[in-house]
């Protein structure tokens, strides 16, 4: 069986995003996927983080627990998973962070035949539009078990690692057929 | 026979907020001489910064068991489990279909000794599982005190691995005595976690460890100023 390399990256304050990138990675892992789990750091100043309780405690702790995704993390993946908040919006400082990323590696060739997806995310069509545009092969998500997030997320990892490994399978197999 | 694997002669890795001696071949320490030994995998014996530790990190297939011999770990995982734990517990995970977990060195103060251990499960995509059992160090004071063994045998106070493999950790004063018994055909791998023993002649120091397999009885002493170490009974 080929490696499948899922780089999962998330934008998480209260822990509930990272909850879904945990079970996206986690049924990634089922399907046998090497992982790397990333964290979008916030932008934020303290007094802000303060006025809600507990993301000080979360940010601390998820801050020793991830780093952010780094370039050698998106050149390693075959597939990049992403979720964001439901609340924020497509133009959220963090998305942009992580998209500016992977624009630099599109224009240079670099994302070509890799998969791109969303766990969960605000306006999750237009942004599926914004990884097809950058020279990823989309799997969107299915629809959600109704009341089940974490279920979904975990299905859905697993899903599109499947989905990786056969378009991996296909190109060897076209690569072989053609020599 | 029995072959010593000495401290020294394991692979080493200092990353700076993490020291490891590997007994066995991991990460960057690849040495196809020192692959494991039987079913046990990996005995990596690592010293952790304050606050410091592994991030979520993913595993599959494995019985992976944790013990502490100075500090604590706090284990957090997609099983939803949580905990803090020091010496005198024995932590197991199956990892099965997969698990993410993270550590870390529970103080904020001070370094971390932790003997992480991997043994090969027996069976494939096992639902995974967590135990923690934690134990009063009288235990293993003079005696071997069962750590962890297979699944489906009737040992209590021990976790369950899905491996035929039995760990037990005992303590020694110098000069104390204590002995185990193998059943033929069954092999062994004995772990210095701290001081000095010998092991049927053999002088054993801290982080030593060594192969036994055609030997069915084996007598240990403590060396000069005691010994707590680790005996793997193994198929």
């Amino acid at each position: 069986m080929q490696d499948v390399n899922a780089l999962i990256t998330f934008s998480s304050r209260s822990g509930s995003t990272e909850k879904l990138a945990l079970a996206a990675a986690l049924g990634a892992v089922q399907a046998r996927a090497n992982i790397r789990l990333r964290w979008l750091r916030e932008n934020v100043d303290d007094e802000t983080v303060d006025r809600v309780p507990g993301w000080r405690e979360n940010r601390e702790r998820m801050t020793r627990e991830y780093i952010a995704p780094r370039e050698i993390d998106f050149l390693w993946a075959d597939v990049l998973m992403l979720g964001m908040p439901a609340r924020d919006g497509v133009s959220s400082p963090e998305l942009k962070t992580y998209l500016d990323g992977l624009k630099v590696l599109q224009s240079a060739g670099r994302l070509s035949g890799k998969v791109g997806t969303a766990f969960t995310a605000p306006e999750l069509a237009s942004l599926c539009s914004v990884l097809a545009g950058l020279d990823l092969i989309v799997v969107p998500p299915g629809p959600t078990a109704a009341g089940n997030a974490i279920h979904s997320a975990r299905l859905h990892g697993r899903r599109v690692t499947e989905r990786a490994r056969e378009l991996q399978a296909g190109r060897t197999a076209e690569s072989k057929s053609t020599r | 026979m029995i072959v010593i694997r000495r401290s020294a002669e394991r692979g080493h890795a200092d990353r700076g907020w993490i020291d490891s001696y590997y007994t066995f071949s991991f990460a960057g320490y690849q040495d196809p001489a020192h692959m494991g030994f039987r079913a046990l995998r990996v005995i990596n014996d690592d010293r952790i910064a304050p606050g410091r530790g592994f991030g979520a990190h993913a595993h599959r297939d494995m019985e992976i068991l944790t013990y502490v011999l100075d500090g604590g770990l706090t284990h957090r995982d997609s099983m939803g489990e949580s905990h803090t734990f020091g010496a005198d517990t024995i932590q197991a995970m199956s990892a099965g279909t997969g698990v993410i977990h993270s550590e870390f060195n529970a103080s904020a103060q001070e370094a971390g000794h932790f003997l992480q251990i991997w043994i090969e499960p027996a069976i494939a995509d096992a639902e995974p599982s967590y135990q923690q059992i934690s134990f009063d160090p009288r235990e293993k004071r003079g005696r071997f005190r069962l750590l962890a063994a297979p699944h489906g045998s009737n040992h209590g106070g021990a976790v369950t691995i899905h491996q035929d493999a039995l760990v037990y950790a005992a303590v020694l004063g110098s000069g104390e005595n204590l002995g185990q018994s193998l059943a033929p055909g069954r092999h062994a791998w004995v772990q210095v976690a701290r001081g000095n023993v010998s092991m049927n002649g053999e002088a054993l120091a801290e982080g030593d460890g060594a192969a036994v397999s055609g030997e069915q009885d084996l007598s240990f002493t403590g060396g000069p100023g005691g010994s707590e170490f680790l005996l793997f009974d193994l198929a």
